[in-house]
């Protein structure tokens, strides 16, 4: 099965939706995720924006975030 | 003829200066065969002096087939046997073994490091029929004429066959790991897609991309946070100072509002205030890793580029050997004619009188030695030609950098006093240099800026002229440079001073990684992710840096080159028995990276014309012939084409036209010289050229038309 990213294979063992890098990626935002609802009280979705927006996001981070973002719309 | 003393060297320019420094007159005879040059000198017993041009001896599969793997079986063979880019190395060993027919004495003269050792003993022993049994060993560290005279007259007795064995460990280590593992790549990768590619790893280059890879995961799955900080000012007698706030980061807005809002227009009183002098040693002196650093830094320069720069300024005797590791500078080096000799120099006579004034010149050492050659070191010899701006700058950073090692220590003083502003506490902080000492020799080559505040007393009051909230991010971590990926290597302790900028330039030609603040490509990431999954003990930084030790043991004479090369062996045996085994799973894992990496070298740059699709190399199957064509015209939208050579290799080389900024191809056809080429039809250079041409062809042979009358 290909990562919702990209056209590597998904990672198996646990089972995911992203290849190994964008699964690091996913794990990265959710992670940090905490860290700005406790500086700004933010929702996931504004979140995801605002990360997604951020020009110091890192590509693979910020393709997980667009993708959450477009599969939720 | 009389029988003579057969000098080796390692290269040409080694060669010259030494048939000159040992001539009686200084002018040796040189002579040519085969395009091989070699020098007779004239002393009490007549010495020739032959180069070599560098390795003339490589290490070779004994049988087999090219693509086989596992590969345990080798031997030492003359390079153009083995490489089709040594075909000419062929003369320099036919013209050295007549050379050493007529020979009763053999001196080494290679450069006193490993590779030199190494490159003088199978010279002696394969083109000189053994004679690494009975030759004499000239060890220096500079060129200059006393110093290869004093080497000359106190040879040691035999080669140092401990470093001989220490290098030839290196070599077959190396090409076991790297012919093993870079060919179960390649055919893994074959097997998946059919086609060739050459994929290659080894011992130091696999940690080394290991490292690129960390960094590129951290740097690509980065997600910053948002914290804040305060930024203030305060007035001092109608003249504004920035303040720190007592915390760097706030973790909330709110904090940081709160403290913007209780400051606001109010006014502090200066608590306390502490006065700090610290004294700065100076610099150490350089040895090749810091120098190929702080190059990169100051110049930009790649540390393959300084360490070819510094080979040059050694062959010509203005500099001491570059590839040393040592920060030493011992007394023996003659401190004082150095500094005699570079006294005769406007640009340093100011400086090194001063330093010639002193009682006794002591310089600051680093903790680094190399038991062959000191740091790296001036001569004192003037150039005798107009050095090129890269080689001016560089000597001038290594002859300031050793002056500054006599240098006096600087002495700076810092200021920090602590205001409060309703509960809250800021610093006003200012430096000052009070005693320049060592740094009015390095400071073309320093960055410091000093603050200067104004006369402050504990108790008095200021006012807070400006406070804001600034919103700021986590950053993620930098991208390593070929300068900071160097001082990497050696703080972890793989490869060698010599090896270490070649193994990076490698990482570029492989495509592995890309641009000088380096990113690694996608096949970077898919070959690091195999070899960590399949062979994950050969790209441990442990394991190389265990068998740098053990080579280091060898050197010192504390282990056998056998029981390392075993020991090496069985380490890879069942790495290659697995990648073997997983060979279809590796080739399908690296197939679509390759992919990527062949579409991406097809590319030539942005069309000129639409602006959006992209300029490639295109194979027509119906014509057979190949072109430039933009991506677009698959869309129907973009029709332009360019016409490209026929023949040869012809590739993107990512660098553009100067005179008319088109992008640029490498054209190389079998027995030509290689070019550039710009495809842009209008490029005004072209039309220069053409109208050269016209002109060349209108004129007759005698005539005196000007170009100008003609066209």
């Amino acid at each position: 099965m290909q990562c919702s990213v990209c056209s590597r294979q998904v990672r198996t063992q646990p089972l995911s939706s992203y290849c190994e890098l964008h699964q690091k990626a996913y794990e990265s935002l959710q992670k940090k995720f905490q860290i700005w609802k406790k500086a700004s009280n933010i929702e996931w979705k504004n979140y995801l924006q605002d990360v997604a927006r951020n020009p110091l996001t890192g590509i693979w981070a910020r393709e997980v975030a667009e993708n959450i973002l477009s599969e939720e719309h | 003829m009389e029988k003579y003393t057969l000098i080796i060297t390692e290269k040409p320019d080694a060669a010259q200066r030494i048939a000159e420094a040992l001539d009686h007159k200084g002018k040796p005879e040189r002579h040519e065969d085969r395009r091989v040059p070699y020098f007779k000198v004239d002393r009490d017993k007549p010495v020739v002096v032959v180069p070599a041009l560098g390795h003339l001896y490589t290490i070779v599969q004994e049988h087999g087939k090219r693509s086989d793997y596992p590969v345990f079986n080798f031997k030492w063979a003359p390079r153009h046997q083995a490489e089709k880019k040594a075909k000419h190395t062929e003369a320099w060993i036919q013209v050295i073994s007549k050379l050493a027919e007529g020979a009763d004495k053999f001196i080494d003269a290679c450069d006193y490091d490993i590779e030199g050792a190494l490159i003088g003993y199978t010279i002696l022993k394969h083109a000189c029929g053994n004679k690494d049994q009975t030759a004499t060993r000239m060890k220096y560290s500079t060129l200059t004429k006393e110093e290869l005279e004093k080497s000359y007259t106190q040879q040691m007795p035999s080669l140092d066959f401990a470093m001989i064995e220490a290098g030839k460990t290196r070599h077959e280590i190396d090409w076991l790991y790297g012919i093993n593992l870079s060919r179960a790549l390649t055919t893994a990768a074959k097997r998946a897609s059919g086609r060739y590619t050459t994929l290659s790893t080894g011992r130091v280059q696999g940690p080394t991309l290991k490292f690129l890879v960390t960094r590129e995961h951290s740097i690509n799955t980065f997600v910053p946070t948002p914290y804040w900080s305060i930024a203030a000012q305060i007035e001092i007698r109608g003249t504004n100072y920035p303040v720190d706030y007592q915390k760097r980061t706030l973790e909330t807005k709110a904090a940081a509002d709160t403290v913007v809002e209780a400051c606001s227009g109010k006014t502090g009183v200066i608590k306390n205030i502490e006065q700090k002098t610290t004294q700065i040693p100076p610099p150490v002196p350089f040895d090749l890793g810091s120098l190929q650093s702080e190059a990169y830094s100051l110049f930009g320069y790649t540390p393959r580029r300084t360490g070819q720069i510094a080979e040059q300024l050694y062959l010509e005797a203005l500099i001491s050997y570059p590839r040393t590791s040592s920060q030493k500078l011992p007394a023996a080096i003659n401190h004082k004619t150095i500094l005699n000799g570079l006294n005769n120099e406007a640009t340093y006579r100011t400086l090194t009188s001063e330093l010639l004034q002193k009682e006794s010149l002591k310089p600051r050492e680093g903790l680094k030695e190399d038991p062959a050659h000191p740091a790296i070191h001036p001569t004192g010899n003037r150039p005798t030609r107009m050095l090129e701006e890269a080689e001016r700058r560089i000597r001038d950073l290594i002859i300031r950098r050793f002056l500054a090692a006599f240098g006096d220590p600087a002495t700076k003083q810092s200021i920090k006093a602590t205001i409060n502003v309703n509960g809250h506490v800021f610093y006003l902080r200012g430096r000052q240099i009070l005693k320049e000492g060592w740094i009015k020799f390095y400071k073309p080559y320093l960055r410091s800026e000093e603050v200067l505040l104004p006369p402050v007393k504990e108790g008095e009051t200021v006012k807070l002229a400006k406070i804001s909230r600034v919103d700021r991010f986590t950053t993620p971590p930098p991208r390593y440079n070929p300068g900071s990926l160097l001082q990497r290597m050696e703080q972890e302790g793989i490869g060698t001073k010599a090896t270490r900028a070649d193994t990076i330039e490698t990482l570029y030609k492989r495509r592995y990684i890309a641009e000088e603040r380096m990113t690694v490509t996608d096949l970077g990431l898919d070959v690091t992710k195999v070899l960590h999954k399949h062979a994950s003990s050969v790209i441990s930084v442990k394991l190389t840096r265990d068998l740098e030790e053990k080579m280091e043991q060898i050197r010192e004479n504390m282990e056998k080159r056998e029981n390392v090369l075993a020991e090496a062996i069985e380490r890879l045996k069942p790495v290659l028995a697995e990648m073997k085994q997983q060979e279809k799973t590796i080739g399908e894992a690296l197939s679509e990276a390759i992919k990527k990496a062949q579409m991406q070298e097809r590319i030539v740059g942005t069309c000129p014309t639409c602006h959006t699709g992209k300029l490639m190399i295109i194979f027509s199957r119906t014509t057979k012939k190949r072109f430039i064509g933009c991506t677009n015209y698959f869309q129907k939208t973009c029709k332009t084409s360019f016409p490209l050579p026929q023949r040869g290799t012809v590739k993107p080389i990512g660098r553009s036209c100067r005179a008319c900024g088109w992008p640029l191809l490498f054209v190389h056809m079998a027995g030509r010289h290689a070019w550039n080429l710009c495809f842009n039809p209008a490029c005004p250079k072209k039309e220069e050229r053409r109208k050269r041409v016209a002109m060349q062809c209108l004129q007759p042979p005698g005539s005196n038309t000007t170009a100008e009358q003609l066209l």
